[in-house]
């Protein structure tokens, strides 16, 4: 009976959302406010009954009620307890439950922690999270269903995929959708303010935090996923281009130019056309990840379903969002136009660029991304995109942007002339030329990485210079300011990280015999053999692996090859990480003689570009929780 | 459909819930223009300390003071309209009504007719028979339903029915073709009519499961049977032995299928 329970919780959710469109709209126009303040409670009641459906459909897993089809279909009795329960989002159904939870827990954060946002536009924006979670709603209860009953249970379920048991599982998804999902909510900010057709400064003021706190959750999300992909996938790789993860970069894409430009339009008052529409875009382009994971047009290690019903409903869904919010766009362009003024060298044009590149590389990646799929639907022949294209197109669109990051925190806002920048800053571009040159001599003549170099040199000075004048004169360093120093200064990292690693890694596939050494980058790899071994879920083998440098031991890697219940093989990474450098090591295939072949790879500064996206990640935070968000209200 | 008193309660304290908030309104936050006065006000005093960092000149910053004040008079609207006052008892009954028809009648569309294990009212578990029966007039209404006809051909198979039993698989058949288990299921019923023996439709219906579902621990050891059949010994032994290595060592199934390839190894020997 806790399941029927947990599937009429859904059920309840859906009538909720209903109620949290209607009473509060009858509310706010016809000025009854007892109906308008409805919009909290209600919101709080679906967040309620969302979360037990949510942990019914959690009991099932953990307690193996296998009546329940889509626990039957991804779980077993030998599934260890933390992949049980991170098995509730491992396939389709599950995973749009915890997407729907997610977004009831942003719309309630949204209404307990916005005391300063008048009471009107909360509502309304209350009212349009109601609207996403009711289609969210729908598409779950009506092609999606969690709680689908097995007329005969089986005795033992199936298998989670065995690429998602693992701790990836349990932190990747979750984070991603905070980020996803959490871009509902500036887009419900915009739509709202164009609803209620007043553009003012409160909307403006508001939007910011949220989109920071979502833009640092998709982060963090995008982060892990690709330190996931690193270790489990057993190839060493970081990114992979796949349409999924683009699917996840382009949105991130158009937040990052969101939190800019709201930047300039909080402050200044201009770019706010722009603003609007990288909202209504950077959500969009959340669903239109969601359509291509969950429709079937795609065939990748994230895609879920198959199933052309569902791929239907979300592109209705997708439709209306963007068709109904880009109306209403063109319906309150009047009061968008107003702009006020600024030069073309300033603050403001440092900004304007950085939206322009960052779009624009999102569109480079859209393009990359949709053109396969697009012929193929055409049935104009089967063509497939991948890493050389976006390394072509991405990377010289983002060499200006990181460039451009470094110089325009010097710039000022409304008029600045390049002259005063260019003598504020000269001896230390001097100095970075210098430095640059130095690394040519004694690090490295890879022209990328060179690049790479300079690049970081470059914006580590430039922040160090801030934040000496700042001392010089005495400033206060508010969490915004150092919130811009820590994710400028993240995406410098990456930058040198990603580029060290793909250039400078060392990547061999060899045969290994047992006893037999093999030097990579100067550290010498030497195989002990392969051991059989059991485990409650699947049986494989561990390799036995000594690394040394210098004649010293310094590590002992056991990489693995598993054979799951349902026969797939899996292999598993042993990796000696450091911040220099990781030593990864892959067990490959059986050869004749007690051989194995073996890839090893050398991976200098991988670890940096993870650090880098922490450090995005927690300087968004820091902006988010400036103190100018917290003061309190003289009426 | 079921209707339980967890629904009803579920219903109800919702409904109190929000009947409490009607009664006992949630005070307002600022208003409008008391929001934009403020923020601009903080928009001003951030402008000075810009002015002081340098990061915007004298001349610009009188302009932007100025947009400051020009964008504040455009934004503040002073028109606060009157609260108009409702009924929370005809409110609460409205919303007490509305949710309660309204999720009965879409759970009714979206819940299984039949729920397995589920206690609705039945103390006593229904004979085979019965079930039977019971599946039988459900499917006249509901022919599509892939799940009841095998579980139809099921039962009649646990009643020695096969012939029946038959039946309901190719129907379940003709529904869903790539269904491993009812393929096997329908494998079995078809050998049990033909002595046990593997061959023709049922042979046809193994292999169909094996190209679907090359590493299936049960597919694997019906095809090491087929072969068995087939006189193919060392092919049962191969289905046979990557079964074994599929499984984990304390596999409910491994006893029945290593005792299978014992005999097929015996009769190797011999």
């Amino acid at each position: 009976m806790l399941i029927e329970v947990g599937h009429f919780a859904l059920v309840l959710a859906l009538i909720f959302s209903i109620l949290l469109v209607v009473l509060p709209s009858i509310g706010l126009y016809q000025n009854k406010f007892s109906l308008a303040q409805l919009s909290k409670p209600l919101v709080w009641v679906q967040c309620f009954w969302i979360a037990v459906a949510f942990f019914v459909l959690m009991s099932a897993f953990l307690t193996n009620d296998f009546s329940v089809k889509y626990v039957a279909d991804n779980s077993n009795t030998q599934l260890p307890i933390l992949y049980k329960a991170s098995a509730v989002w491992g396939a389709h159904e599950g995973s749009l439950l915890l997407w729907v939870f997610v977004l009831s827990l942003w719309s309630v954060a949204v209404s307990l922690f916005s005391k300063r946002i008048p009471s009107d536009l909360l509502n309304q924006i209350l009212i349009v999270l109601g609207a996403l979670s009711f289609g969210f709603l729908l598409f779950l209860l009506f092609t999606s269903n969690p709680f689908e009953r097995l007329m005969l249970p089986p005795l033992d379920g199936r298998e989670l995929n065995p690429l998602l048991q693992d701790f990836g599982l349990a932190v990747h998804p979750p984070m991603l959708y905070m980020g996803y999902v959490g871009l509902a909510v500036p887009f419900a900010f915009v739509v709202s303010a164009l609803i209620r057709g007043q553009l003012d400064s409160t909307w403006l003021r508001w939007t910011r935090p949220w989109a920071l706190i979502s833009w640092a959750f998709l982060t963090v999300g995008i982060t892990l996923g690709s330190w996931w992909a690193y270790y489990e996938l057993g190839w060493g790789g970081w990114w992979f281009w796949d349409p999924v993860e683009n699917a996840s970069f382009m949105p991130w894409l158009v937040a990052t130019a969101l939190i800019h430009s709201l930047s300039v339009s909080e402050k200044r008052g201009a770019f706010k056309q722009w603003t609007v529409l990288l909202a209504i875009g950077g959500f969009s382009l959340s669903l239109l990840g969601t359509f291509l994971v969950r429709s079937g047009v795609l065939t990748s290690v994230h895609a879920f379903a198959t199933d052309p019903t569902r791929g239907l409903f979300i592109l209705i869904f997708l439709f209306i969002v963007i068709g109904g919010s880009l109306v209403l766009y063109s319906m309150r362009y009047n009061l968008l136009q107003k702009s006020n003024p600024f030069a073309l060298f300033s603050r403001e044009t440092g900004l304007l660029i950085n939206n322009i590149l960052l779009v624009t590389a999102m569109l480079s990646v859209l393009l990359g991304t949709l053109y396969p799929l697009i012929l193929d639907s055409l049935n104009l022949g089967k063509i497939s995109v991948g890493a050389p294209y976006f390394k072509a197109v991405f990377v010289p669109i983002m060499l200006p942007a990181v460039l451009a990051l470094a110089i325009f925190p010097f710039v000022r806002w409304k008029k600045d002339n390049f002259s005063r920048i260019s003598s504020l800053l000269r001896y230390d571009w001097i100095g970075i030329v210098l430095l640059t040159l130095l690394a040519r001599v004694v690090l490295t003549d890879n022209i990328y990485v060179l690049i790479a170099i300079g690049l970081f040199i470059w914006v580590t000075v430039h922040i160090m210079v801030l934040f000496i004048n700042r001392i010089r004169e005495k400033s206060k360093f508010s969490l915004a300011f150092m919130g811009m120093i820590i994710a400028h200064l993240g995406i410098a990292v990456f930058v040198l990280g990603a580029t060290v690693t793909t250039q400078l890694g060392i990547e061999k596939d060899i045969k290994m015999s047992i006893n037999e050494s093999q030097n990579i980058a100067g550290y010498d790899f030497i195989f002990n053999g392969v051991n059989r071994y059991e485990r409650d879920n699947y049986s494989g083998f561990m390799g036995d692996i000594n690394v040394y440098k210098a004649g010293k031991k310094i590590a002992q890697l056991s990489p693995e090859k598993r054979y799951y219940q349902s026969g797939m093989p899996m292999t598993e990474a042993a990796i000696d990480p450091s911040f220099t450098r990781d030593l990864y090591v892959a067990l490959g295939e059986e050869l004749a003689g007690g051989a194995w072949s073996v890839r090893v790879y050398y991976k200098p500064l991988v670890r940096w570009i993870w650090l880098g996206g922490l450090m995005i990640a927690i300087g968004a935070l820091f902006a988010a929780i400036d103190r100018r968000y917290f003061l309190r209200v003289k009426s | 459909m079921i209707l339980s008193w967890q629904f009803v309660l579920m219903i109800v304290l919702s409904s109190l819930f929000l009947a409490w908030f009607l009664y006992r309104p949630i005070k307002a936050n600022l208003s409008d223009d008391d929001s934009n006065i403020s923020i601009n006000r903080q928009r001003q005093d951030e402008l000075e300390l810009d002015i002081s960092q340098g990061l915007i000149e004298k001349a610009q910053y009188q302009e932007a003071e100025e947009e400051i004040i020009r964008t504040l008079a455009s934004e503040l609207n002073n028109n606060e309209s009157k609260n108009i006052t409702i009924k929370p008892l005809i409110w609460s009954m409205m919303i007490f009504l509305f949710v309660g028809v309204l999720s009965l009648s879409v759970y009714s569309q979206l819940a299984p007719k039949i729920i397995p294990n589920a206690d609705n009212g039945i103390n006593e578990p229904l004979s085979m028979t019965e079930s039977i029966n019971k599946l039988e007039s459900y499917l006249i209404e509901n022919p599509e339903d892939f799940q009841a006809w095998k579980m139809l051909g099921l039962a009649q198979v646990g009643t020695g029915n096969v012939e029946k039993s038959i039946e309901s698989f190719e129907k379940a058949f003709l529904i869903n073709p790539n269904d491993i288990d009812l393929l096997l299921q329908y494998a079995s019923a078809i050998a049990a009519n033909q002595d046990g023996k593997f061959y023709g439709k049922s042979k046809i219906l193994i292999e169909k499961a094996l190209s679907l579902d090359p590493q299936s621990i049960q597919v694997l050891y019906f095809s090491g049977i087929v072969a068995a059949h087939e006189g193919n010994l060392d092919g049962a032994i191969e289905f046979w032995e990557k079964a074994l290595y599929l499984m984990s060592t304390d596999h409910p199934d491994r006893n029945i299928i290593e005792e299978a390839l014992g005999t097929v190894l015996n009769l190797q020997v011999k």
